[in-house]
């Protein structure tokens, strides 16, 4: 009888609009991406960069190698020379090749002076192969994010 | 002389433009609406990119489909596949000929202040004193009811020749489909109405509102199994969720209107949006008091009285265009035997049934 009277007036489906009314006016969650960036998490990994000592401007890296060793895809590589005044390593050259990383962070976790760091940047893409193996000079500038702002992607 | 051809030529002319104009409008913005809260019940936004919050989106989207390349496919009846869009989308604006947007009266004051630039003071208050003139429809006849539902069912010809003319397998079984579900659904739909029709003693759309008024109720409270038959039947009238069978995505690729593209898709689909106007418009006029405001009979409430009868009308028309967009986002499609079965073996009796209770009160009672 009860199933009879809810079939009559229909009270799954009213149910079923009064929670698909409830959605309706609910926050979206939808990012819009390129616009709105997304929240990452704290302990995201992304984009390489080569720290500089803030105060001097020089390289944190003393050119040890061990980011090299430790990586598991062999994608770095650290060029040295020894100064002959000081008998120090001196940083040459250190290439990162982002399209073979993936992103484990041993490099940041094995630095004895924090110069390898992954950054929150995700935004890495690039048109070509030879782009992606990232120079010196392109992973000390860093967190290099190139903001098209509001007009562009529309 | 200038008189006649005023009152029944170019008045009406002026108004058939005007509804026409609008009624392309809304069907375009329906098309957004409906976007807009079924991306809002999924939790989604829905168009975005084009305007603010998507509003310029029914402009692109016909741009586009005037913009495609216009195709008939090498075997299909090249003659009746191109008109079979127009023979369903011409019933459904045809319709709004005698849908009573507003009062009878709604029109004077309009026409007395614009014909007073040209004619004389006797004139121009013979001609807004005219209610062919000054009201708020293009006509009134005395058998609009029976008007709506035999021209809209012409509608259904266009879409059983589309899927005919296709000469393919999909849209044949489409059109098959749907001529089922119409003309199943029509029957109960008819008998509905009836239910209303005994109720108010008249045919006209226009009597019917105006008895709401005098009886100072809404059809609604007088025939509320009615109204949920209507409103049932019209969703399968309009192969609207959870009716769409005809055009079911995933069983039937589009239906009947699978071949079409471009300008002629767009027909149909402008079709089916109006259809689903038509039925809300309708329902608004038979049940929901037409351009009355809510509790007619509630003195109290005499304030909402400024707010003039055609926006009442809209607004009622919109808030069961949402119902029918809001059903959409709720319920699943039914299988084909239910449909069938729901119709003949379901509303059919119950709308008879409300049909001979009703005949039986009135008989009794009045």
């Amino acid at each position: 009888m009860m199933d009879f009277l809810r079939r009559i007036f229909f009270v799954d489906i009213l149910k079923g609009l009064a929670l698909t009314f409830r959605y309706t006016y609910r926050k979206v969650y939808t990012e819009q991406y390129p616009l709105e960036k997304p929240k990452l998490a704290e302990r995201y990994k992304g984009a390489p960069r080569l720290n500089n000592d803030p105060v001097t401007g020089e390289t944190l890296c003393i050119a040890c190698d061990l980011c090299a060793e430790i990586c598991p895809e062999d994608l770095i590589v650290v060029g040295s020379q020894r100064d002959p005044e000081s008998r120090k390593k001196v940083l040459t050259h250190y290439t990162f090749d982002t399209s073979r990383c993936l992103f484990c962070g041993l490099c940041q976790e094995v630095c004895p002076t924090n110069a390898i760091e992954l950054t929150q940047d995700f935004e890495i893409a690039a048109y070509d192969r030879r782009s992606m193996v990232w120079d010196r000079k392109r992973l000390e500038k860093g967190w290099d994010r190139i903001d098209f702002g509001k007009d562009y992607h529309r | 002389m200038s008189e006649i051809l005023l009152i029944y030529a170019i008045i009406p002319l002026i108004k058939i433009a005007v509804i026409v104009l609008i009624l392309s409008g809304a069907i375009a913005y329906l098309t957004l609406l409906e976007r807009k809260l079924i991306a809002h019940i999924q939790v989604r936004l829905g168009p975005m990119r084009v305007g603010w919050h998507g509003l310029l989106q029914p402009i692109a989207d016909g741009l586009k489909f005037l913009l495609k390349e216009d195709i008939v496919p090498a075997k299909a009846d090249a003659f009746i596949f191109t008109i079979a869009p127009a023979i369903s989308l011409i019933p459904a604006f045809l319709v709004f000929a005698v849908v009573p947007f507003g009062p009878p009266e709604m029109l004077q004051e309009v026409l007395r202040w614009t014909l007073s630039w040209f004619l004389d003071a006797a004139t121009t208050e013979r001609i807004a004193q005219n209610a062919i003139a000054s009201g708020g429809y293009v006509t009134d006849i005395n058998i609009a009811v029976l008007f709506v539902l035999s021209v809209s069912s012409v509608g259904i010809l266009g879409v059983i020749l589309g899927g005919w003319a296709s000469n393919s397998k999909y849209p044949l079984l489409g059109a098959l489909r749907s001529s089922a579900q119409m003309v199943s659904y029509e029957v109960a739909l008819g008998f509905s109405i009836i239910g209303v029709l005994l109720v108010a003693g008249s045919l006209s759309l226009v009597e019917i509102v105006q008895n709401q008024q005098q009886e100072q109720i809404w059809y609604v409270f007088v025939q509320p199994l009615a109204f949920v038959l209507f409103f049932i039947c019209g969703l399968a009238e309009t192969n609207r969720l959870p009716f769409d069978l005809p055009e079911a995505e995933t069983e039937l690729v589009g239906g009947f209107h699978t071949e079409y593209s471009g300008f002629r898709f767009s027909l149909f689909f402008l079709a089916e949006y109006a259809n689903m106007i038509t039925v809300s418009a309708i329902g608004v006029a038979l049940f929901l008091g037409g351009w009355l405001r809510p509790f007619p009979s509630w003195e109290w409430l005499w304030f909402l009285d400024l707010i003039p009868g055609v926006v009442w009308f809209l607004g009622k028309v919109f808030l069961l265009l949402y119902v029918f967009i809001w059903l959409r986002g709720t319920l699943p499609r039914f299988r084909f035997d239910q449909l069938m079965q729901y119709g003949w073996k379901i509303f059919l009796p119950v709308a008879m049934g409300n049909v001979i209770v009703t005949a039986g009160v009135l008989l009794a009672f009045l």
